[in-house]
């Protein structure tokens, strides 16, 4: 009883926190990006023959001529309707623009992190029980090494390699893009993972070595643990400690970071999107910024940092659930 | 208190630090690779001969593959890649040490202030803080650098400013786990001073762990300050190992299959970024022999 | 060690599957989804690198979406493929009144929109009034018809517009026409794209099928085009953010053609068989310009341009130190044809440049001299000082995304620190916001020129200057001189193509003397295409010209495929679905293999929460 009050007093908390955070962020979003230099109408228009009265009629379209205040409490009243406004450059709802690109770039990080989340635990687990030993030197070894690599620059070196091909290699995938054009059903989804190859492999590449340390570190804590040394003295198998004991207690750290990192994967991805012409919500927001489609940057960096928000919110009332000790 | 024996048993700490970490082979390994860098990065306008800034009257023709007169190649003005490269370690390396510093420098004093004064104001200095935690770093340190001109103090100021919650969080803790010990407690009777006890007990306790945070937040430093002029977000005039990543690619060493254009700059960063790394992982190590491995 | 045995025997299983995945999609024939759909479709496949902005062309400004509509949407007139002379498009053939004030146009019988029904001058006349009297369809395209009193349509056969002032370039008016029964049912111009229903209707040689933000648009050939069907079946754009990687597909024939290309992805592309370059003289000039004093129409000054440059002896010395053949040959490799006057030698009836005496040649020792006369000496540190006794420093404006502003800078950096002057890079993502102020030494500055000529010149006029320094205008450079001026009214009232040609030609001397533009080359336009895709293509000026971004739909429309030639890849589709299942079912094998990994775990933590 006490318990579950408790949990809910915890979990109000929580989403009280998050939603200031997201007050805050609706808020900086705006003026943040007020502060960049540029002109959107000129910068638009810029190159096109354009007359003085057409620049006017765009800054009225966007608002532009009106006092900053003004624009300010048009944007939270519409922003807290979900109406985040028309991109400038676009001329589409910005939330509908980010609305069709966030599959893609779900679909590229969401694999991405499930698959060095998986790596990073098992080759963690297995560099924990053999502390010390080469393997676990090697795996560690490996794992930091990929992980000071630039992931744009690993993911050009496979563009190379496996798309160009160096030498007898042949370009076995192909170098950008998320689809060739007009596949359907089945063969669609298989040209998609085709696609998809070398942009998960630099992610996981550059990502696992994370995973694989916390997890390390943590199984190396509990396996300190009295609890262990009881189990043991209990004559439980060694497997069977490890698996049915130290494994899961280890875990909670490490699923807490993968839950930060799935909060990290809309802005994560700017990089590799970039690399490998993925068309996703990060090569948009560089494409916004450097107009700047003001509505655009600010839905997008709502969109990155309310990520971050929830997947930490969830972490944060996951955590007691599987950790009754957090409870209190 | 005269000052000379506070010195001695600060260096004889510091000795006892160095002992420890010398257990430690990445550690060393690392700070081995450190050195001939930093020395090769100092050494630059010695061994590489004439201006290699200047792209007329180059000494190459562009783009040449590696040979015996150039190593490792030339670029697309036929400047000599190794040069690029050796000039190129004086930026990075810069960069990254000013912008971690920054970022540390930013965390440590948010961190003792939270950690001393408490109260609300500590708690809306560590609101700031998880806020900023929650902002995806690159996409800010992006947009400052959008913002601010092209140079090298702009990249600087984006790094340091976005990347220092984490150590704000770290400090304020140890500030408090040092602000219980008894001895602050008789400090405080005594009338120290918020000033005295913030510099003169809490400052000196946590700098061990300012010091593994700015020998880790380096890579960082130096992988974001790669990522940004990959992005095209640097200072075009400097030479730096991401500019040239970003000229390589804006020269089409990619689908021409230039390898040796792409590879030196990437691997500069890699291992740099791996020596801080191993540096900042022994230290913490030393500092907290129980803490295994973690970040 | 018995231990150890449970995770040994687990590992095999995932790694494999891992190998596996990675294996099979390795195997995936890079074509045989396209061909086996496609069902021998001739495909003409196009890299572009752009955004499009929007599919209606009341809002389109990119290239990239001019282009589309040029081959979606007839235009009025149309320019010849040979040397760019006004043709017959919509329009059969045109009029003016004596009193130049009105132009009538004869609309065409035998073109049709692709729902059926007959193209009109009435379509003609909606898509003009529609501009006038809606501001937000006059987005794009508002320039055009700034000048129009009012727009009719007497018969389906005439179209009648008249001006407000004698306007030279009415047959060059560059907007799409657009079927009135279809848009006249868009409410809100500003926010229609044009993309709700596919296909689009048009009557140009091709019909937009299908379209995909960033990821493809789909064009199919238009069998009733007037001029004839197009010999391709259909045109796919392929969206490539990054260039090179648009350079690798083409060399694997994933696209049959690539724009852009910088010279070292040129010079490989030469060397690769089935590929033709195509190093075509472009339409772009690439300037330096210089600030001569922000200023207003209101007669007020603004911004910081340094005052040193006011000077025209030091505008001179300036340029006398650049050695324009060094930036062509060695900077720009080659791709690009030396700067002379304002419009490129690509439109030789406006072409002009400048006479041995007025040149200013490459002459470091007379920029020098020039200096010292003008009284900025060097000092003991070897650099000129002006009268107020500071070093001269000026600020360089660049597009940071630019690459041959960055390499031109440097080099500038070199070339003026010889003569003893200073230059500070200001490279910006964004250079509106400096320029706009007036905040600006130097600048790198660049315009695409169309083949009428009038609003690169409308540019330096002073009635394109802002009406207070806190509006913008359409103003370039800041440039309001008395004589240019003159000879702009001069020319947009001069309806004989050859005098009109004469006046502009003036008009770049003018612009030349003044010295606030120095135009520095000509930039080439680069392309290249598979030739075991495309058998023929028409470039323009037919001579030699560019593919991409014509003014005009001959390229594509005239492109034929190669003999043997499906699409790219050309593979043929019955093999490869027999991979494709091996290959779907190595995908699907391996997504279990995570998923029922990461449930594994979950299980674990579960059942270890209810001991």
């Amino acid at each position: 009883m006490t318990a579950a009050r408790g949990y809910l007093r915890y979990t109000a908390g929580k989403l009280g926190g998050a939603a200031v955070s997201l007050l805050a962020v609706l808020v900086t979003s705006f003026f943040l990006f007020r502060i960049i230099p540029g002109d959107p109408v000129k910068a638009l228009t810029h190159g096109t023959p354009t007359t003085a009265g057409q620049l006017a009629s765009l800054r009225r379209q966007f608002g532009l001529d009106e006092p900053l205040w003004r624009q300010f409490t048009e944007y939270c009243a519409k922003a807290l309707t979900g109406d985040l406004g028309i991109s400038y450059q676009f001329r589409a709802p910005v939330g509908e623009l980010i609305a069709e690109k966030a599959p893609a770039t779900l679909l590229l990080t969401g694999v991405a992190v499930l698959v060095y989340s998986a790596v990073g635990l098992w080759l963690g687990a297995r560099s924990a029980w053999r502390h010390g030993g080469l393997g676990d030197r090697i795996n560690t070894g490996v794992a930091l090494t990929l992980w000071s690599v630039p992931s744009f620059w690993l993911g050009l070196l496979l563009i190379i390699t496996f798309s160009v091909g160096i030498g007898p290699v042949p370009g076995l995938f192909p170098t950008g893009g998320m689809e060739s054009g007009d596949a359907t059903g089945l063969g669609y989804a298989i040209d998609v993972a085709h696609h998809m190859v070398l942009p998960v492999l630099t992610l996981v590449a550059v990502g696992y070595a994370q995973t694989l340390l916390v997890m390390r570190s943590s199984l190396l804590d509990e396996m300190g643990g009295d609890y262990l040394t009881t189990a043991r003295a209990k004559g439980l198998r060694d497997a069977v400690v490890r698996r049915r004991h130290a494994v899961p207690n280890a875990l909670l750290p490490t699923v807490t970071m993968i839950f930060i990192n799935l909060g990290h994967v809309a802005a994560g991805s700017i990089l590799v999107e970039t690399v490998f012409s993925w068309p996703g919500v990060g090569g948009l927001f560089y494409q916004a910024l450097s107009v700047p489609d003001l509505p655009l940057v600010q839905g997008l960096f709502m969109v990155f940092a309310g990520a971050m928000i929830l997947m930490n919110l969830l972490a944060d009332l996951v955590y007691p659930l599987l950790d009754p000790r957090v409870r209190r | 208190m005269s000052g000379s024996p506070a010195r001695a048993r600060r260096r004889e700490a510091a000795a006892r630090l160095w002992r420890a970490y010398r257990a430690h082979r990445a550690g060393l390994f690392g700070l081995g690779v450190l050195v001939l860098i930093a020395a090769a990065a100092l050494a630059a306008p010695l061994l590489v001969e004439g201006d290699v800034r200047k792209v007329t009257g180059t000494p190459g023709g562009p783009l040449e593959p590696p040979s015996a007169r150039f190593p490792l190649g030339t670029d697309q003005f036929g400047r000599p890649l190794l040069g690029l490269l050796l000039w190129g370690a004086r930026i990075s390396l810069t960069v990254g040490l000013l912008a971690a510093a920054l970022s540390v420098a930013i965390g440590a004093a948010v961190g003792i202030v939270a950690g001393h004064y408490g109260g609300w104001f500590a708690t809306l200095l560590m609101r700031i803080t998880d806020w900023f935690l929650v902002m995806p770093t690159l996409v800010l340190a992006i947009v400052l650098a959008t913002v601010m001109s092209r140079d090298v103090w702009t990249v600087i100021v984006a790094i340091g400013v976005t990347s220092w919650p984490t150590t704000a969080r770290l400090v304020r803790a140890q500030t408090i786990a040092v602000e219980s010990r008894p001895y602050i407690e008789r400090a405080k009777a005594l009338g120290g001073g918020h000033r005295h006890i913030m510099g003169r007990h809490v400052l000196p306790n946590v700098l061990p762990l300012v010091l593994a945070q700015t020998t880790l937040g380096i890579s960082a430093a130096i992988l974001t300050e790669a990522t940004l002029a990959f992005l095209g977000l640097g200072d075009p005039m400097v030479i730096s190992w991401g500019g040239m990543l970003q000229e390589a690619r804006e020269a089409g060493a990619v689908s021409s299959g230039h390898w040796w254009y792409l590879a030196p700059p990437g691997l500069a960063i890699a291992l740099v970024a791996l020596a801080f790394t191993l540096c900042g992982r022994a230290i913490e190590k030393v500092l907290d022999p129980r803490l295994g491995v973690g970040r | 060690m018995v231990a150890e045995v449970p995770s040994r025997s687990r590992k095999p299983s995932r790694s494999c599957a891992v190998i596996a995945l990675a294996a099979a999609l390795a195997g995936v024939p890079q074509h045989s989804v396209r061909a086996a759909d496609g069902g021998g479709a001739k495909v003409l496949t196009i890299a572009v690198s752009q955004s499009v902005d929007s599919l209606s062309p009341f809002l389109a400004q990119r290239l990239v979406s001019t282009t589309v509509h040029r081959l979606a949407y007839e235009y009025l007139t149309n320019y010849d493929a040979r040397d760019g002379h006004t043709i017959p498009g919509l329009a059969t053939g045109w009029k003016s009144s004596a009193s130049k004030l009105t132009w009538t146009y004869a609309i065409r019988k035998n073109s049709r929109w692709s729902d059926g029904r007959r193209t009109t001058a009435h379509d003609a006349a909606w898509t003009f009034n529609k501009m006038m009297s809606d501001e937000k369809a006059a987005t794009a395209n508002g320039s055009f018809i700034a000048n129009f009193r009012k727009v009719t349509a007497p018969d389906s056969r005439t179209l009648v517009i008249e001006l407000k002032k004698p306007q030279a370039t009415m047959t060059a008016l560059d907007v799409p026409i657009v079927p009135k029964h279809i848009w006249e049912k868009v409410g809100d111009f500003s926010v229609f794209n044009n993309d709700q229903r596919y296909p689009i209707v048009g009557n140009g040689p091709f019909i937009i099928t299908d379209f995909k933000v960033d990821r493809y648009l789909r064009l199919k050939a238009n069998k009733h085009f007037w001029r004839g069907t197009p010999k391709f079946d259909e045109l796919l754009l392929k969206f490539y953010k990054d260039g090179d990687a648009a350079v690798a597909a083409l060399r694997k024939g994933e696209v049959s053609f690539v724009q852009g290309l910088v010279p070292a992805q040129a010079a490989a592309l030469k060397k690769t068989a089935h590929i033709k370059v195509n190093d075509a003289p472009g339409r772009r000039f690439l300037a330096l310009a210089v600030n001569p004093g922000a200023r207003a129409k209101d007669g007020r000054t603004f911004g910081t341009g340094h005052k040193a440059l006011l000077d025209p002896a030091v505008r001179k010395a300036l340029f006398h130190a650049v050695d324009r053949e060094t930036i062509v040959k060695t900077l720009l490799q080659d791709h690009a044809v030396e700067g002379a006057g304002y419009i490129p030698p690509r439109y030789r009836a406006y072409f002009w440049k400048p006479g041995p005496e007025q040149k200013r040649a490459y002459n470091p020792r007379k920029a020098a001299t020039l200096l010292d006369r003008a009284g900025y000496r060097k000092n003991s540190d070897g650099r000129r000082v002006g009268k107020n006794g500071k070093p001269l420093t000026f600020r360089l404006l660049c597009h940071a995304t630019d690459p041959a502003d960055t390499k031109i800078g440097k080099y500038l950096y070199d070339a003026w620190r010889e003569l003893g002057i200073e230059t500070r890079m200001e490279c910006r993502d964004n250079v509106s916001d400096p320029w706009l102020k007036g905040d600006y030494d130097l600048a790198f500055d660049g315009w695409s020129v169309n083949p009428d000529p009038d609003f690169v010149l409308a540019i330096h006029t002073c009635a394109a200057l802002p009406a207070t320094p806190r509006d913008t205008g359409s103003t370039d450079n800041f440039i309001c001189d008395r004589k240019f001026d003159e000879l702009y009214a001069r020319q947009i009232a001069e309806y004989d193509p050859v005098k009109r040609a004469e006046v502009v030609k003036r008009m770049q001397s003018r612009l030349y003397d003044l010295g606030y533009m120095n135009i520095l080359a000509y930039p080439n336009a680069v392309e290249a295409y598979r030739t075991d895709h495309i058998g023929s293509i028409t470039t323009m000026p037919e001579a030699a010209g560019n593919l991409w971004g014509q003014d005009g739909y001959w390229s594509w429309w005239s492109a034929e495929p190669a003999a043997g030639h499906g699409g790219p890849g050309g593979s043929d589709g019955s093999d490869g679905s027999a991979t494709e299942v091996v290959v779907g079912i190595g995908a699907v094998v391996a997504v279990v293999a995570v998923a029922g990994l990461l449930i594994a775990l979950r299980r674990r933590v579960t059942a270890d929460d209810r001991e």
